[in-house]
């Protein structure tokens, strides 16, 4: 079956089935494609965090799917999701990942000039455009905005679909991850801080996507850098306390029976997460960051809002949360075999300035381009392209646990080995792709 | 002093060539760090990321990855040229000899050759006849760039 043929045309759905999909999902490019308008055109995407943004004329760029887009604080406070194009000739306007326009965005070309809502401001020689069709009033001369863009805990989505669900609708039960998430702030308030890593993957987004809740994966693929963690513990003088850094890369070594143990939740529209147990920690930095916790919210607070302990979340199709070590991993496709991920760093605002020196070395080992965890997933993603772009195989599978995913309202629970999440990845994959324009 | 200094750095390039990683990592001092920041003149490597920033531990750990027979993206592993140029000492520091260069990194890593590039600078400590690197800073040109991964030594 290939994606040209008729049954194709009878609804990209008929790719996925209850426990596999077919491997063209992964593979075709006119599948990218439609993913780009039907997904990436009518979901709400990730485009950055208002922090980024701290003052007046303050920009920073994203992908809404191909679309190039910025976001920038106006004046008076609020921030604009604005295609990166002037209204005049096409020029891109910001060049930088992200800065300052100054007062007005003003196009390196001809010198139009917009504030910061993208409304133009003004176009040298005005006089020029009297009696021509040119009207400042029309939107087609003004900066396009994306379609819809809100703000959940600073945190901006953005969708290139006039219509649709509101952004607290769409989060649904995810939205308690980014709760959790700023929850962890005494003042219930994240920034991002300390730079952002990108990355190179060659493969295409969704293997990347569905890995962040795969557990049967980490003591196989992260065997090379689990072994080199533990072999260096050994190294170290008898009796030393594991350190953090050994730690964090040890722990993919955990067996079967440790990551089962785990719950698996999936929420409609492809949402997931994979819950942690909860170990009251003993360390001096966990301590002081409790400590904080419990000046602002009293003991219970603090408890409930550390009984929410999380592996990677899920919100589908653009990010990553994790709340443990304030990461937030932000995916972009750019083709059907290319992928770029960015990686941010948070400052829980209010925590002792030690909670985010450990997020940075967490960020550091695991998530840096340098990092030797993630270059092990890198290679085996590759090689699933490879082996996917070719005809050994039709489907891909989906098969653990399947048929036993237990319904709750708004998803699904399942054991931590479980596969729910890429089955529910693909249950929502089929809904957007199946609706046509 | 130059010249000893060079002879240095050749050296280290060779051992980094040809993948003799305990070597390598007994050039350094024991309190020593290897830096490769992720912007450009970046000063801070506490509260700001970085794209390496290595003690003795974490260097350690690298190496025992990189020979690790089921580190699955080094099959086949990756091949290196260096090429460590315009070498000049700098004014020293605290005692500590400070050595400016330019590297051009040659890597073949599976499908792709690629090069990646920058300037180093060493922070070097008289141990008799010898050095210690106290700093070794890459601050590669395209360091805001996009990457691919970055799993050996620079």
């Amino acid at each position: 079956m290939s994606p040209q043929d008729s049954s194709f045309a009878r609804g990209p759905s008929r790719l996925v089935q209850a426990d596999r999909v077919h491997k063209s999902v992964y593979a075709d490019p006119v599948i990218f494609d439609l993913e780009m308008q039907r997904i990436f055109g009518r979901a709400w995407i990730y485009v950055g965090h208002e922090s980024q943004v701290p003052n007046a004329g303050d920009y920073a760029q994203a992908l809404l799917g191909r679309e190039k887009v910025f976001m920038i604080r106006g004046p008076e406070g609020a921030v604009s999701v604005l295609f990166n194009r002037c209204a005049h000739k096409g020029s891109a306007l910001v060049a930088f990942p992200s800065g300052n326009a100054g007062k007005f965005l003003r196009c390196p070309f001809h010198g139009w000039s917009y504030r910061c809502d993208g409304t133009l401001h003004s176009v040298p020689v005005r006089e020029g455009y009297a009696g021509t069709r040119f009207d400042p009033d029309d939107p087609a001369f003004s900066i396009r905005r994306a379609p819809r863009q809100a703000s959940y805990r600073g945190f901006v989505f953005a969708s290139l679909a006039e219509d649709g669900d509101d952004l607290e609708t769409f989060l649904g039960g995810i939205k308690t991850s980014l709760d959790n998430f700023c929850d962890r702030s005494p003042l219930g308030e994240v920034e991002v801080s300390g730079g952002v890593f990108r990355v190179w993957q060659t493969s295409n987004w969704k293997i990347f996507f569905e890995n962040l809740n795969d557990t049967s994966h980490p003591m196989v693929t992260h065997e090379s850098s689990v072994n080199a963690a533990r072999a260096e513990y050994k190294s170290l003088p008898a009796g030393t306390k594991l350190p953090f850094r050994l730690h964090i890369i040890e722990g993919n070594g955990e067996p079967y029976e440790f990551w089962d143990k785990l719950e698996m939740v999936g929420y409609d529209r492809g949402h997931s997460y994979m819950g942690a147990i909860f170990q009251p920690p003993t360390d001096p930095v966990s301590l002081a960051h409790i400590a904080t916790l419990t000046a602002a919210y009293g003991e219970q607070r603090t408890q409930e809002i550390l009984q929410v302990q999380r592996h990677n979340s899920i919100i589908y199709p653009s990010c990553s949360p994790h709340t443990s070590f304030q990461q937030l991993r932000v995916i972009r496709p750019v083709a059907v075999d290319r992928t770029l991920v960015e990686i941010y760093t948070f400052r829980l605002k209010g925590a002792p300035p030690e909670v985010f020196q450990r997020a940075i070395s967490y960020a550091n080992v695991v998530n840096s381009p340098s990092s030797n965890v993630m270059p092990d997933d890198i290679e085996v993603y590759a090689r699933c392209q490879q082996g996917l772009s070719g005809d050994g195989g039709d489907w891909v599978s989906l098969h653990r646990d399947a048929g036993r995913d237990r319904a709750v309202p708004g998803g699904f629970v399942a054991n931590g080995l479980s596969e729910l999440p890429m089955r529910n990845q693909f249950r929502a994959w089929a809904q957007y792709m199946a609706r046509e324009a | 002093m130059i010249r000893d200094v060079e002879k240095f750095l050749f050296h280290e390039a060779a051992l980094l060539d040809q993948r003799r990683w305990p070597e390598w990592l007994a050039l350094f001092a024991e309190d020593g760090m290897y830096w490769v920041p992720l912007t450009h003149g970046q000063t801070d490597p506490i509260d700001h990321a970085s794209l390496f920033y290595e003690d003795a531990l974490l260097r350690e750990v690298r190496a025992r990855r990189l020979e690790e027979k089921r580190a699955w993206s080094q099959q086949p592993v990756t091949q290196a040229a260096r090429i460590v140029g315009n070498i000049r000492l700098l004014p020293e520091q605290d005692g500590d000899i400070v050595v400016a260069a330019t590297l051009h990194l040659l890597e073949w890593r599976r499908r792709d050759q690629h090069m990646l590039g920058g300037h180093t600078t060493h922070r070097l400590r008289r141990d008799g006849a010898d050095f210690r690197i106290v700093l070794k800073r890459v601050d590669l040109i395209n360091c805001e760039d996009v990457q691919d991964t970055l799993e050996t030594f620079l």
